[in-house]
């Protein structure tokens, strides 16, 4: 792959290898969760063994404890095999309920280190396009990473889906500090061409702090979405 | 010797300051970077433990800062997070840069060694 050959695809290649490095540094935190519990494991039987009495109350809290990681693993790995597996097919009827769903999740820990927060709001009945998923994600994640440079004073990116006459549209909002140069200066870069690429439209508007990414698309009915 | 873990893994954070305490080593722990500079301003802390990616604050800002209101406290840097830029600086920044999990002796081994070392 060559960035001067296949923007598109170096655009994907970099949004891929970001969310690779958060996932597996959240991978990492919680296996660090685990190892400390079962290491408490090992020096409450080593104690036990010398006669201090077990409490099983402790004891409890730290199965409780692993479990729950277990399951925070288990969840960070089945959105790892979502967006893995959203390259499968090129075009496809995409839920974009699910999609932004899956977008907050993976960017959350990105989204929290810089001391942000995603508000999502789904649309009120599902709602699809047709669309490339890897491509549309790889836009979501700009758009986030964009909103973060322009929210406001709540660090709150409020991200939120509903259909639309030609298909639906994700607005992001709370972006205080939106302008007109800043906003074409992101479209300038990877987002433009994606944009370009998924033949939709974003748009800016500075007076409501938002933007908005509108996706073309016949199909939009909720039967289409159950059928999938 | 007083140790402070800073890490906003809660349930990692403080079963680690219990097993530290089993060794006797005794370790206070807090989960932000804004608890750890208010608690620093009421103890003393010989080192201090932190997590290099955190909410707010990340433990290299806050490295600096904890060094202004006790100079001469030593550093171990802890992540999940393996990129060899942050590797690079956190190295040349604290006395330890380690790599979660952690192994607890591999811990109490650096901590020993960073405090028999002068300053850095």
């Amino acid at each position: 792959m060559n960035i001067h050959t296949d923007p598109l695809g170096a655009a994907g290649l970099a949004f891929y290898s970001k969310i690779s490095a958060s996932i597996s540094h959240e991978i990492k935190n919680s296996l660090a969760v685990i190892n400390e519990s079962a290491g408490y494991l090992e020096d409450v039987t080593l104690m036990t063994r010398k006669g201090v009495p077990l409490d099983p109350d402790r004891l409890g809290a730290l199965a409780s404890t692993m479990l729950k990681q277990v399951q925070r693993t288990n969840t960070i790995i089945k959105n790892m095999n979502r967006l893995a597996h959203s390259l499968d097919e090129d075009f496809k009827l995409v839920d974009v309920n699910e999609l932004m769903d899956l977008m907050a999740h993976l960017s959350e820990r990105t989204v929290v280190t810089k001391g942000f927060r995603i508000s999502v709001t789904p649309a009120d009945t599902p709602v699809a396009v047709i669309s490339h998923p890897f491509f549309l994600e790889n836009l979501i994640w700009l758009m986030v990473n964009f909103a973060m440079t322009v929210c406001g004073e709540s660090k709150t990116i409020g991200m939120a889906a509903s259909k639309a006459p030609t298909g639906a549209e994700i607005c992001f909002s709370g972006l205080d500090r939106l302008t007109e140069e800043n906003f074409q200066d992101f479209l300038a870069q990877d987002a433009g061409m994606l944009v370009g690429a998924l033949n939709a439209a974003c748009h800016g508007a500075a007076d409501k702090a938002m933007m908005t990414l509108s996706l073309s698309g016949d199909i939009h009915h909720p039967e289409a979405v159950q059928k999938k | 010797m007083r140790i402070l873990l800073v890490d906003d893994e809660k349930e990692f954070v403080s079963t680690l300051a219990e097993r530290l305490s089993l060794r006797d080593i005794e370790a206070d722990w807090v989960t932000s970077a804004k608890e750890a500079e208010k608690i620093v301003d009421t103890r003393h802390y010989d080192l201090v433990v932190l997590d290099v990616k955190m909410p707010q604050m990340g433990g290299r800002q806050l490295k600096q800062i904890l060094e202004k209101k006790q100079p001469g406290i030593k550093t171990i840097y802890l992540t999940g997070h393996g990129s060899e830029e942050d590797y690079e600086a956190g190295s040349a920044e604290a006395a330890y840069y380690l790599m979660k999990p952690i192994n607890i002796n591999d811990l109490i081994d650096k901590i020993k060694i960073a405090l028999a070392r002068e300053a850095i």
